[in-house]
Formats: C-alpha cells, sequence, structure tokens
C-alpha cells in the first residue's frame, strides 16, 4: 500500500523514544543480574523495526518494559506522548490495553476461550465489545469460519494468526512480537510474517519484533542487530 | 464489559475448564461445611425437640429410683420402670392443692415390640400435650372405655403394623417382644391417634384396668402403678420436691422435666465439645482445600495470566478473577454444606423418630447458617488472598518467554 503525504509526515514523527534504560534481575544467590541496558532507541509512528539476536539476551525483558509489563529501574520510555516511567501501574495496563499489541511465540491464546472470544476478550479489556470487527479481524486472518473454535482444534500456525487477529482488535499503536514465528513451519512463518507486517501497515500500528531467524529478519527493511542495542553483553548475561 | 463481568467471567471458564478439580473442592467444603452445620445444630434441635416432646408434663412421680429413668420411662417410653406406686399413694398426690393434672400409668405388656400402656380415658379427654392442643382420635374411633378391652394406638404404631379400626389383637408380656408370652386377653382397637410428633406415637394405650388385671399378671400388682403423669400449680414443685425427694422414701418426683432432660443432655458435654473442635478442623480442612485447588489450577494459569497482562489486564482483573474463583467454589460449597446439613438433619430426625418417636421437625434456617455459610466465603476468599498476590507479582519471563 503507497504511503501518502501524511502517512510520510507521520512516519517521521517519533512513536516510541528509551533513553538510557536499564534493568537488572535478582539471581539465586541474591546477586543483581543486569541483562538491558539500551541507551537510546526511538520507532517512528508506523515504523517496523526487526531485532536480530540470540536467545537469553534480554530481548523479550526489552519489550515487557517497553509495554509497561515490567517497571524498568532506571530510565525513560515515552509512547505516543505518555512517559511509562512515571506512569502508574494501573495507567500502565490501561494505555497497554488500549494502545499496544502483543505476538508471542507460542500458547498465544487463552485455552478455555473459543477463538472469537480470545478476541472478543482483548476488546474487553479496554472497555469495548464490537462483535463486527473482530468477525472482520478474523475475516482477515482467514479464519472465520473457526470463530467458535478452541485454540487445541487449531493448528500452530492457525493459533498465531489468531494471535495477530487479537493483537490488533483495538487497533494499537504499536504492536510488540516476540518470536511470533519461533514455532511455526516455513509456509506459516512466510504466510503469518506476512499477515502481521501487511494488517500493521494497513491498520497504522507499528511493529517492533525480536527473532533470532535471520530469514525472518530479511523481510524487514529496518533490522537492528539487538547487541549492538543492549550495552550489557552476552558474555556478561552467560557468566553471571 | 467492566472488571468485575471480565475477571468473573475468566473465574467461570477456569472452573469449567478444571471441572474435575472444581468438583472435588466443591464436595469437600460442602462436607466440611455440611458436618460443620450438623455438629452445631444438631445438639440444639434434638435438645429442643426432646423438649417439646416431653408430652406437655411438669413432673412424673415414680417408685424410689432415678428421676432421669423416670422421665424416660413415663414420657419417652424408654428404658425399664424403676418400680411400682401403690394406688393410695396416687390419690394423695391426685388430691394435693399443688397438682392441677395427675394421671396414672402402668406397664409391663407390649404388642410385636410396642409398649402397652394402661391410663385412664381422662388423659385423652382433658390433657393438653401442647398449648391449646388435646390428642386427637382419628374419625370414627372414640377412646377407649374405662373397664373395657379395648385400645387406642399411636399413629406410628398404626403405621407400621398396619393396626386399624376394630382390629383385634394379643397382648404379649414384658416390654420386649417374646412369642412365647402371649396373654389370652384380647384388646379391640376402637381409635387411632393423630400423629403428635412425640413419643405417645409409639405406644398402644388402654385401660389402667387392662393392664392390672391382665390374664397371667401377679394378683398383688392388681392396684399397682407404675407412675403419675403431673402438671402442677405455680411453684409447688418446690414443696413436693421436698416432701417426696428429701422427706419420704417411698417415692420419687422427678421434677422440672426439661431440667432432667438437660441434665441428661450435659452428660454429653464431652461429646460435643469434642464434635465442635473436630467441626472446626473440618472447617480449617476445608479453607486448605481451597487454597490447594487454587494453588494447582493457579500454576497450571499462569501463563494464562501473563498473556492477560501483557494485554492489558489490570491487577483488578488478575486478582479479581482468582478470587472470583475462590468465592464461587465457596458459594457452591455453602450452598452443598446447606443441602448436605439438611440431607444430615432430616435423616437422623428420621432415625430418632423411629427409635424414640421424637420428631424433631424440619431443619430451622436461622442466623447461624448464614452466618456460616459468610464464614466460609470469607474463609475461601481469604484462602485466594494470597495466591493471588503471589500469581500477580510472579514473573512474567519464566511465563511467556524462558529463552528471553
Amino acid at each position: 500500500m503507497p504511503l501518502t503525504p501524511c502517512d510520510k509526515k507521520l512516519l517521521h514523527m517519533s512513536l516510541l523514544t528509551v533513553e538510557d534504560l536499564q534493568k537488572s534481575f535478582a539471581s539465586p544467590s541474591g546477586q543483581l543480574t543486569a541483562v538491558l541496558d539500551v541507551p537510546s532507541f526511538t520507532l517512528n509512528h508506523k515504523e517496523q523495526v526487526a531485532f536480530r539476536g540470540a536467545s537469553g539476551s534480554g530481548k523479550t525483558t526489552f519489550l515487557h518494559l517497553l509495554a509497561g509489563v515490567l517497571p524498568a529501574d532506571s530510565g525513560k520510555i515515552s509512547f505516543d506522548g505518555h512517559s511509562l516511567h512515571s506512569m502508574k501501574e494501573s495507567s500502565r495496563d490501561q494505555l497497554r490495553a488500549a494502545k499496544i499489541g502483543y505476538v508471542f511465540q507460542s500458547f498465544n491464546l487463552l485455552n478455555g476461550f473459543t477463538c472469537l472470544e480470545n478476541i472478543l476478550l482483548a476488546m474487553n479489556l479496554n472497555g469495548s465489545s464490537n462483535r463486527s470487527w473482530a468477525f472482520t479481524l478474523l475475516e482477515a486472518v482467514g479464519l472465520l469460519e473457526f470463530k467458535d473454535y478452541l485454540p487445541r482444534q487449531l493448528s500452530i500456525g492457525q493459533q498465531q494468526r489468531i494471535g495477530i487477529a487479537r493483537a490488533l482488535v483495538n487497533r494499537p499503536k504499536l504492536v510488540l512480537a516476540d518470536e511470533p514465528t519461533g514455532n511455526l513451519d516455513p509456509a506459516n512463518t512466510d504466510l503469518c510474517l506476512g499477515m502481521l507486517c501487511s494488517l500493521c501497515q494497513q491498520w497504522g500500528s507499528s511493529l517492533i519484533l525480536v527473532s533470532h531467524d535471520p530469514r525472518v529478519i530479511g523481510q524487514f527493511e529496518k533490522s537492528i542487530v539487538w547487541e549492538d542495542l543492549n550495552q550489557v553483553t552476552q558474555s556478561k548475561l552467560t557468566t553471571a | 464489559m467492566n472488571t468485575l463481568t471480565v475477571s468473573l467471567r475468566l473465574a467461570w471458564r477456569a472452573l469449567t475448564q478444571n471441572i474435575l478439580t472444581s468438583l472435588i473442592a466443591v464436595f469437600t467444603v460442602s462436607l466440611s461445611g455440611g458436618l460443620f452445620l450438623g455438629a452445631w445444630k444438631t445438639k440444639q434441635t434434638v435438645n429442643l425437640a426432646f423438649a417439646q416432646s416431653a408430652g406437655g408434663f411438669d413432673a412424673v412421680l415414680g417408685a424410689r429410683g432415678s428421676q432421669l429413668q423416670l422421665v424416660l420411662n413415663a414420657l419417652f417410653h424408654l428404658e425399664n420402670s424403676p418400680g411400682n406406686l401403690d394406688w393410695s399413694q396416687y390419690e394423695t398426690i391426685r388430691s394435693h392443692p399443688g397438682v392441677s393434672e395427675a394421671y396414672p400409668f402402668a406397664l409391663g405388656d407390649n404388642y410385636l415390640g410396642y409398649r402397652i400402656v394402661g391410663t385412664t380415658p381422662d388423659l385423652f379427654v382433658h390433657h393438653q400435650w401442647k398449648p391449646g392442643t388435646n390428642y386427637q382420635v382419628h374419625p370414627p374411633g372414640r377412646i377407649f372405655s374405662d373397664h373395657a378391652k379395648e385400645a387406642i394406638v399411636g399413629a406410628q404404631v398404626a403405621a407400621e403394623i398396619g393396626l386399624r379400626l376394630g382390629d383385634r389383637f394379643h397382648p404379649y408380656h414384658g416390654l420386649e417382644y417374646n412369642p412365647d408370652t402371649r396373654h389370652e386377653d384380647i384388646y379391640l382397637v376402637v381409635g387411632l391417634l393423630e400423629t403428635t410428633g412425640t413419643p405417645v406415637d409409639q405406644v398402644i394405650w388402654v385401660p389402667l384396668k387392662g393392664v392390672q388385671m391382665m390374664e397371667g399378671h401377679d394378683a398383688s400388682s392388681a392396684n399397682a402403678i407404675s407412675g403419675v403423669l403431673l402438671n402442677l400449680k405455680g411453684s409447688s414443685g418446690l414443696a413436693l420436691d421436698v416432701k417426696y425427694n428429701k422427706q419420704g422414701d417411698r417415692a420419687t418426683l422427678a421434677w422440672p422435666v426439661p431440667a432432667i432432660l438437660s441434665s441428661f443432655f450435659n452428660r454429653f458435654a464431652w461429646m460435643e465439645r469434642t464434635i465442635a473442635v473436630l467441626a472446626i478442623l473440618m472447617a480449617l480442612v476445608g479453607g486448605l482445600i481451597i487454597l490447594a485447588t487454587l494453588r494447582s489450577t493457579l500454576h497450571e494459569r499462569r501463563r494464562e495470566f501473563a498473556v492477560l497482562r501483557c494485554m492489558g489486564a489490570s491487577r483488578a482483573v488478575v486478582t479479581g478473577s482468582i478470587l472470583w474463583q475462590s468465592a464461587l467454589i465457596s458459594l457452591m460449597g455453602a450452598l452443598g454444606s446447606v443441602v448436605l446439613f439438611v440431607v444430615l438433619s432430616l435423616s437422623l430426625s428420621s432415625l430418632i423418630r423411629l427409635q424414640v418417636g421424637v420428631s424433631m421437625g424440619l431443619p430451622v434456617f436461622d442466623k447461624f447458617i448464614f452466618l456460616t455459610c459468610g464464614a466460609i466465603l470469607l474463609l475461601g476468599l481469604i484462602s485466594a488472598w494470597l495466591p493471588a498476590q503471589k500469581l500477580y507479582r510472579s514473573s512474567l519471563l519464566e511465563s511467556l518467554n524462558p529463552h528471553g
């Protein structure tokens, strides 16, 4: 889809800025272990970026910090005009429900709920309920006829497509995808990735995707090597 | 959809997803709560039922012996008679100015194990077994005549051995049925008593003279009676107590009947205390079961909550869902407790009625039951609070991406 002049202008406005972000976790011995130190990062509106990095290098922690699920030890995160680092937990929850979509590697969906209910639940958490929009999304991921199926009745690839629909249900400003193709075969990887990127573009959501798969990273115009961004090196992480 | 509804929906789905675990928890809580209610309420109900089944008498005069034995024998038709009184003793107490009603009775025979009690027709004409209520005979029956071999039959006896109006029967000697001890006398059933829910229902009533003059009975006992059922005026019980129990040595006055029954039940105080301790332990077990159930399902739900939190679920939704889950188990458990309590009460009531004729009536739904249900709910919420907080704080990294 070609970008409009308005889109081009928006593209150069930052949606997300990160400054001096640091996070440590206590090891079983009680010592603090630094897992993340990102001096600076910026993401523009409608921008799509992929992080490539090894497993266990702190990428998921970074996504949790961006989503406001975890509080940072220090640093600033500004998202769509909100300072996440100074917001109360309840406000961060509200902001996340309204403006951030999340796609996980696997086991994305709630097993006790049908595909439609999984999508409606994400809407409910944002205080809305619009079944026709849920149907539109199910159609967009090609699974409308599976709306009443439970997740276990679907293939992994189909589950991931429902996960994508759910992440986009509240028309989020930002979609965070954590190894979304990690459990998929190449055909489903291409299908899901294509769907995720095009739907984000179609509905104006920015996308941050993390993966350790070069084939996935190669499909993004902009990709960042995670170890270049995170100042805590892998050797420190593994020896800590 | 608000937080409350979303968390309730999540909780309900968690319950139905783990239906077996949930049912076991509900069943265990029901069992604990039901036994707890049963243990506490049965004592109260049995005491009350026995007190109300004393047949509207204040006192019993009988042979020298135990007051309790006298009451159980005369009013509840249990135990053996401690001995006999002379007719003159009956006449003496009947003419006492402090006595408003006096009915002599005699026993010593049975029919198929049901006691035959001899008394005067006045008992069925004048005595009110509960305020404002006399004994009633089903029409077209009537009360026996004083000098005829006639009988009126208690409702339970009639129902259980099928004695009908116009039937004739031979009494058997003694209080226990023995086919070899049949008397030659034949009695005619002239009336069937209406149900009273008291031990009277378990007795066949005949004229006093019938028992005294029964073929095969000792001729010396022709003027003897087993005791006298009494109603007293004002505080005359005190004077009679002094006269018979403290100064006399030929008879015993069992008075006041409710106090004697209380002293009987007080003998089982140790049992009540044991039941109370067991009941409290059961309640604790109920709480622990809820806790164990939640912990087991929460372990499985950790990932679900991590996903929900990433979707924007607030602390209220996460903790609310767990509290709702516990509340639903507790509520169903409380309901189950009440159902179990009703079943236990009705079974016990039926057993007691069958054994001693005392009707406990239907279980009473009072404040205690509602308080117990509230306590079960509270216990459930307290049990759920800590796991809920722990789950909210648990690491999302472990739950969502162990390699993150």
